[in-house]
């Protein structure tokens, strides 16, 4: 077996998102959906319940009276904030590992990862765009491809760097030249055997290149800038360091301006220390293998 | 010895013996360490964007996210403990850029040249530094000897 089908075979057997998790995501394909059908499936968890309770009553949040029920957690933190919280804290347990071959800590994928997510939604907002369901998502998983690839960049790793260094090629272009595959690819198949939406399928997959989807969208412009930022901010960075390229087109298509983008730059260090103060308060759940 | 942290958006400054500055992951951000060598005295710090005209509140709240409200912050901080300014001794670090990056939102590079300019109003020379490039960097300054130093994928050197 090639390294490429070693990698592959390991993509069927990671551990697949809980139960839970899915039955969210599967909600989003709803425009429709309401706050009483996420209740009604978080119910059932009472782990996640009492975590989305703490995080509602959170000192941070400033509110005096205690909620007592999810529904009165909805009314204060609202629909969308809940259904962040629910998948980012049943996937947590997840992302907070240290991933070898790029050296990352368990905080640092999962506060990179955080921070994309934070600054995609950010930028939505500038833009004036629609409201896109799975920005937030996409945006927390689409290095997930690292926790699978990692081991096989750590046996290759002085092979890859040096190839980055003598051709000044970009990181993922040097995995795909030694492996076979890059972490987005290994991230979009994950996400396709676990039955993403097809949009958060595709901005995983092309987040380093968004050209390379057939049809580019506003989605993977979006997730590719909000990791540019989040890579030149230094927020979570491994051993590959900031070795990747800044697509213009996703500039131009989204019409991004130096104004916003600094503007939302700005922005995102206060909602990350939101989260990381909300976040506090919500004790890691045993994710895998729960369900 | 006992490690002072500075996160993104921090400005520090020490004359406690044994006390090492350092901050990590500059990217497009640039860390600025000052040091004064009679007093054994040293200041950091790590700004994220050029100028505060795109948020005067964030910048009330947290100066040193910003090179033009943050570096004067930095150099009254090294005055108000006595410092003076024909011995300090300034270096910088980060500025980085992705690749085929040009001039499209290079925040780094921004961040660099108001830096320059403020350093030159105020008639303060850069000693030493290590900007641009694809690289993340880790900047370190120690107080007791203001040995100054980057780590990086290309190793650690001092500046």
């Amino acid at each position: 077996m090639n390294v490429k089908d070693q990698i592959i075979d390991k993509i069927s057997s990671f551990p697949t998102l809980p139960t839970m998790a899915n039955k969210l995501l599967g909600l989003l394909n709803d425009p429709d959906v309401t706050g009483s059908q996420i209740s009604q499936i978080i119910q059932y968890d009472p782990a996640l319940t009492a975590n989305l309770m703490k995080a509602a009553n959170s000192a941070y949040l400033g509110h005096t009276k205690r909620v007592s029920s999810i529904s009165e957690a909805f009314f204060r933190l609202g629909t969308k904030w809940i259904f962040q919280m629910s998948v980012s804290s049943l996937i947590y347990s997840n992302m907070r590992r240290p991933v070898t071959g790029y050296d990352l800590s368990g905080e640092d994928l999962w506060r990179h990862s955080m921070a994309v997510a934070l600054m995609s939604d950010i930028l939505c907002k500038h833009l004036n765009l629609k409201e896109i369901g799975l920005i937030f998502t996409s945006g927390l998983l689409h290095d997930m491809g690292k926790i699978i690839l990692g081991e096989f960049v750590s046996d290759s790793f002085d092979e890859i760097e040096a190839i980055v260094e003598k051709e000044k090629v970009p990181f993922e272009e040097a995995e795909r030249r030694v492996l076979g595959i890059d972490h987005a690819e290994v991230g979009g198949l994950t996400a396709e055997s676990w039955k993403f939406p097809a949009t958060m399928v595709e901005s995983i997959r092309w987040h380093h290149n968004p050209e390379g989807a057939g049809m580019p969208s506003q989605a993977i412009d979006l997730i590719h800038i909000a990791d540019a930022v989040c890579m030149m901010q230094g927020l979570g960075i491994g051993k590959d360091g900031i070795h990747y390229r800044l697509n213009e087109g996703s500039i131009t298509r989204l019409n991004i301006t130096n104004q916003i983008m600094e503007t939302a730059t700005s922005q995102l260090v206060t909602a990350l220390e939101e989260v990381d103060n909300i976040i506090k308060e919500i004790p890691a759940v045993e994710a895998v293998g729960r369900s | 010895m006992s490690l002072v942290v500075l996160g993104i958006s921090e400005v520090h400054v020490s004359k406690m013996p044994g006390d090492i500055l350092i901050t990590y992951s500059l990217g497009s951000c640039i860390g600025v360490t000052m040091y004064d060598p009679e007093l054994k005295l040293g200041g950091m710090i790590h700004y994220m964007l050029p100028l505060s005209k795109i948020s005067p509140e964030k910048a009330a709240a947290k100066p040193a996210m910003f090179a033009d409200t943050g570096v004067p912050v930095l150099l009254k901080k090294m005055y108000k403990m006595g410092a003076a300014k024909d011995r300090l001794v300034v270096k910088v670090a980060g500025g980085s850029q992705l690749m085929d990056q040009n001039k499209v939102f290079n925040i780094g590079e921004r961040n660099y040249t108001v830096l320059r300019k403020i350093l030159w109003k105020n008639n303060i020379l850069i000693n030493s530094e290590d900007v641009g490039g694809n690289l993340s960097r880790t900047l370190r300054l120690d107080i007791d000897t203001g040995l100054t130093t980057v780590k990086s994928s290309r190793g650690v050197q001092e500046l």
